[in-house]
């Protein structure tokens, strides 16, 4: 430990100490810091008396009775001086108030640190440059879909937008992948991308160690290449930077590693990818074609041009290539969004609303703080008047208050940091898997900055009524009855404040019951399925050994027949694809009997190739016809089950059963034959709309699929069956990675995780606004009370009975919350027009949530009104009369 | 009669008295603590010392530099004739009101 006092604190005392005695003032600290650090003192100790000293130096120092020591005469009273007699003034009041001074610096670190914590989640996300250099020129390239969405692009699409845009400079195509990597240790799924060579130049962003992609490596026959993601690097690899040039195996393979991303770098086309690779597609694959769309394309817009341009002169490419290739595009053209409008469309709205709710509860606090401020102003008339009368101005005395108000905020500000940095680990931690940038929102620079600013706007807004207050106080009136209480214009201000702080809860309460009435609609829908007791996992096949289909098929089968005998299992089937997963696997539906102009023009629907079992583990009813059975392997006839809402649209009014389509493709692949109608099952979400769906039998698709779900319905707790199922499915084989293992009912609630994340804010803002109102309420009505004692004592004493007072005192609060209900209703309902996209099967405006919360309201208001009214009613007219 | 002077401008007055050379800011503020067992801040200090010079019963004058203070020089502070006069004065009221109060509460 170093003899020398702390630096900062040092330099601090360098600016506040009068220039006449500054350097014999800190020679004499530092000489007296080291003996004491010499005399074998504790350095912590030492540095709080260090501490100590600089703070007290500053106060007694500038203090008017130091007259000689002031740098300028004392008659012109320089602002540093006033100022630190205002601090050292303000200080000294809220130590001699530690209760009022606490209520307050809570209230406010609440309001501040829930607003902070709000601000630090969404500022990344809504208000932080993307972590690329030049990002406002990176876009996302999607095909407009007939019925107005997006889709992915096909190769050829992004080959042909690539060598002939003029607007767009580097631009890359990404696929989905994952990839088994093989160490001594178990197998490890990794998520990663496909990308095409100009991916990372795209993005603007060089490897930090080896090199990026070169165009030979983007091609189809040469050697496989990967790229390591900063973390996956230092865990898996050690942080070894001789891995440069090496080769690791993945699914099997040797792939060699040509570069290492740095720390920083964050992957906002796929924020899960942790390794990269090459594309390697040509023309001449069969899933290079134009309507097979399952690339991503990302680009940058040359500069000077913009984005609207860029979306323009695509459009223009679009007519041409569609004039070429009539069979492949049906739709209008392409869709461009900005990189950052991309990751921010789906949510936000949401975050929007909740950043006003907390600023709400913001608003709430500050009008709190005013009361008790007011409240307490109101006792300290005689100290103003007192001020005034020995010459301090108007002017004087409202710094003194903005000061008192500021250094308050100050420390509630303070404690807020302390509870934003606890509420980002609980929004972190709460928040859905799907927001996006949730490893960027932290309590960083700018985060304290905006709770630096936001603590000074709100030291001044609950300071400057009280100052205001006082300032206008009549003086000599005030000198007189020093002791009375409030006066009425300032009980007109409480009651005012009172009665927006119930209107703002009110908005946040309407708000969480909305959500609330939403979530339960919600969860009312059925998904098609039972997910009670069903247990879900997903087996990825990688590897040399499935060099096949036929060996991926066996695999499967035997998988399938060793979960079915692991005892406490019930029934289990095996699916492509599961429902409410995030999977998304969809083709083109093209009917025999309807045969259409441009194929692009049929409807798409899910595609699950399934086990025979499956439907029946879901209990996914069968309306007509028959299910899946065993016997439609490889080589039988193929047979379908689609679902009913798919059956009623594409055949309307005909008999499905025996009608037959193909499948992705018009010339080729078998004609699949209607066997059964299924009952419908919500695929994407339990609120979106109803999606078609067809089942297949998984022996008899084109191949094999790689990855295949699990369900299990179990005889007990789906959950503790988990380590056994992993153990038999791993007695199969070892190697091959088990993933998503959850329960169905888990799953189903996932769906619906933004939309829980914002209930719960709502839901724990409106508790906090609804708990600072009261206080609120109670507080005014308590003030009220103790000034009207004479009336109550003479009313009592005129014969009004206990029940009387009760209830004159009630209806006072009551009147102001009715009050704060009417104006609340009214800004409710702009609230819920924002809110209107979150919402599910409720109306913005639903008379049952803004009748049950105004009830609420007007309860919790008359239980706070209760105890003043209470004590008013105990008041003993013979003391009070007394007393006058 | 003299100026009236604060028990701390009385103490620091004495402890100058007591210091002779070497009343400097350390040195007064052990003095005191090591004596009357009080922490006073060198903030207090030297708001005091300061009036007191203002008042003309003290004067001072700076010193020499010294590497344990970081290189900067000491403020020596010296009692003058009218500070003396001042600290007699105050005894001589506290002696007055103690008298005939007993052994202990009476001052010497």
């Amino acid at each position: 430990m170093s003899a020398r006092p702390p630096v900062l604190v040092t330099r601090l005392l360098e600016r506040t100490l009068p220039t006449r005695i500054r350097e014999e003032f800190l020679g004499d600290l530092e000489e007296s810091y080291a003996a004491r650090i010499a005399a074998g003192r504790s350095p912590i100790v030492t540095r709080l008396w260090y501490c100590r000293e600089a703070l007290a130096a500053p106060l007694t120092l500038h203090s008017h009775q130091a007259p000689a020591l002031s740098n300028a005469p004392r008659a012109a009273d320089g602002p540093m001086t006033n100022l630190l007699i205002d601090l050292r003034f303000a200080l000294r009041m809220l130590a001699r108030q530690p209760g009022f001074t606490a209520v307050v610096a809570i209230t406010l670190a609440l309001g501040i640190g829930a607003t902070t914590a709000i601000f630090s989640a969404v500022y990344p996300i809504l208000f932080a440059p993307l972590p690329y250099p030049g990002a406002d020129h990176i876009a996302m390239v999607w095909e407009n879909t007939q019925d107005g969405g997006h889709s992915n692009v096909g190769y050829g699409t992004f080959v042909d937008i690539a060598e002939q845009s003029r607007t767009i400079g580097a631009t890359a195509a990404v696929g989905d992948w994952s990839t088994i990597l093989t160490t001594a240790a178990e197998p490890e799924l990794l998520p990663g991308s496909r990308v095409s060579r100009d991916y990372f130049r795209t993005l603007g962003v060089a490897p930090a160690l080896g090199r990026d992609f070169t165009a030979e490596e983007d091609v189809r026959g040469n050697g496989r290449v990967v790229i390591l993601g900063q973390a996956l690097w230092r865990s898996r690899f050690g942080g070894d930077s001789a891995i440069v040039g090496r080769a690791i195996t993945l699914d099997g393979t040797p792939f060699t590693v040509v570069g290492v991303m740095p720390a920083g770098f964050v992957d906002l086309i796929d924020p899960r990818a942790q390794i990269w690779t090459t594309l390697r597609y040509n023309a001449t694959l069969s899933w290079a074609c134009r309507s097979c769309r399952h690339l991503r394309m990302v680009a940058r817009i040359k500069p000077g041009v913009t984005i609207a341009q860029a979306n323009r002169e695509l459009n223009v490419l679009y007519q041409r290539m569609r004039a070429d290739n009539p069979r492949d595009y049906a739709a209008s053209g392409f869709y461009v969004p900005a990189l950052r409008d991309q990751l921010t469309e789906g949510v936000r709205p949401a975050l929007l609303a909740v950043l006003g709710a907390v600023a709400l509860v913001l608003l709430i606090a500050c009008a709190n703080v005013t009361n008790l401020l007011l409240a307490r102003a109101a006792q300290r008339e005689g100290e103003f008047a007192v001020r005034t009368a020995l010459g301090a101005g108007n002017r004087r005395l409202v710094r003194q208050l903005l000061t008192e108000s500021l250094l308050l905020a100050g420390v509630g500000g303070a404690l807020g940091v302390g509870v934003a940095v606890l509420g980002v680990e609980a929004i972190v931690a709460l928040s859905p898997q799907n927001l996006p940038r949730i490893q960027a929102i932290a309590v960083n620079q700018p985060v304290l900055l905006f709770a630096l600013v936001v603590t000074t706007l709100v030291g001044f807004a609950f300071g400057i009524v009280p100052a205001i207050h006082a300032a206008r106080g009549d003086l000599h009136q005030n000198l007189q009855q020093s002791t009375r209480r409030a006066t009425g214009g300032r009980r007109v201000t409480r009651s005012a404040l009172v009665v927006s702080e119930m209107a703002l809860a009110l908005v946040l309460l309407v708000g969480s019951g909305l959500l609330l009435r939403s979530m339960d609609r919600l969860f009312a829908i059925s998904p098609g399925f039972d997910p009670e007791r069903v247990l879900t996992l997903q087996v990825q096949t990688g590897g040399p050994h499935f060099a096949n289909d036929t060996v991926t098929w066996a695999y499967f089968d035997r998988v399938l027949a060793v979960v079915r005998a692991v005892p406490g299992v019930e029934q289990a089937g095996i699916t492509s694809q599961l429902p409410l997963s995030g999977d998304f696997d969809a083709y083109g539906i093209h009917l025999k009997d309807r045969p259409s102009v441009n194929p692009e023009d049929d409807g798409s629907a899910f595609r699950y190739a399934v086990s025979a079992g499956y439907l029946e583990t879901m209990r996914i009813p069968i309306h007509r016809g028959r299910s899946l059975l065993e016997s439609d392997r490889a080589g039988q006839p193929a047979a379908a089950v689609v679902g009913e809402t798919f059956a009623r649209r594409r055949w309307r009014g005909e008999d499905p059963i025996g009608k037959q389509f193909r499948i992705g493709d018009t010339e080729t692949g078998p004609w699949w034959t209607v066997v059964g109608i299924a009952g419908d099952v919500k695929h994407v979400a339990l609120g979106a709309e109803q999606p078609s769906e067809v089942y297949l039998p998984e022996g008899q698709w084109k191949w094999a699929d790689g990855a295949m779900s699990f369900v299990v319905r179990t005889k007990g707790d789906p959950a503790a069956l988990a380590p056994a199922l992993r153990r038999a499915i791993w007695s199969v084989d070892k190697d091959q990675p088990i993933v998503r293992v959850t329960t169905m009912p888990q799953l189903v609630r996932a769906t619906e995780a933004q939309r829980r994340f914002i209930l719960v804010l709502f839901e724990a803002f409106a508790v906090v606004a609804l708990a600072l109102a009261a206080a609120g309420i109670y507080g005014v009505i308590s003030g009220a009370v103790v000034e009207r004692r004479r009336e109550v004592g003479i009313r009592a004493a005129l014969g009004a009975s206990r029940g009387d007072i009760l209830s004159m005192v009630v209806r006072q609060g009551l009147t102001m919350a009715g009050a704060g209900v009417a104006i609340g209703l009214l800004g409710a309902l702009g609230l819920s027009r924002v809110i209107a996209g979150m919402l599910y099967g409720v109306q913005a405006f639903d008379l049952a949530t803004y009748g049950a919360v105004a009830g609420i309201l007007f309860a919790v208001a008359g239980a706070a009104c209760w105890i003043p009214a209470w004590r008013a009613a105990r008041v003993d007219p013979a003391v009070v009369l007394r007393a006058e | 009669m003299g100026p009236r002077l604060s028990d701390l401008e009385s103490l620091i007055l004495l402890a100058l008295i007591r210091l002779g050379d070497e009343g400097y800011g350390v040195a007064v503020q052990k003095e005191l603590a090591s004596r009357s067992g009080r922490a006073i801040s060198f903030g207090s200090i030297y708001t005091t010392l300061a009036r007191l010079e203002a008042r003309g019963l003290v004067a001072s004058r700076l010193g020499d530099p010294t590497p344990e203070r970081g290189g900067r020089r000491k403020r020596y502070f010296e009692i003058r004739p009218a500070g003396r006069r001042a600290v007699a004065a105050s005894l001589k009221v506290l002696r007055a009101m103690t008298r005939g109060l007993g052994p202990s509460l009476e001052v010497p």
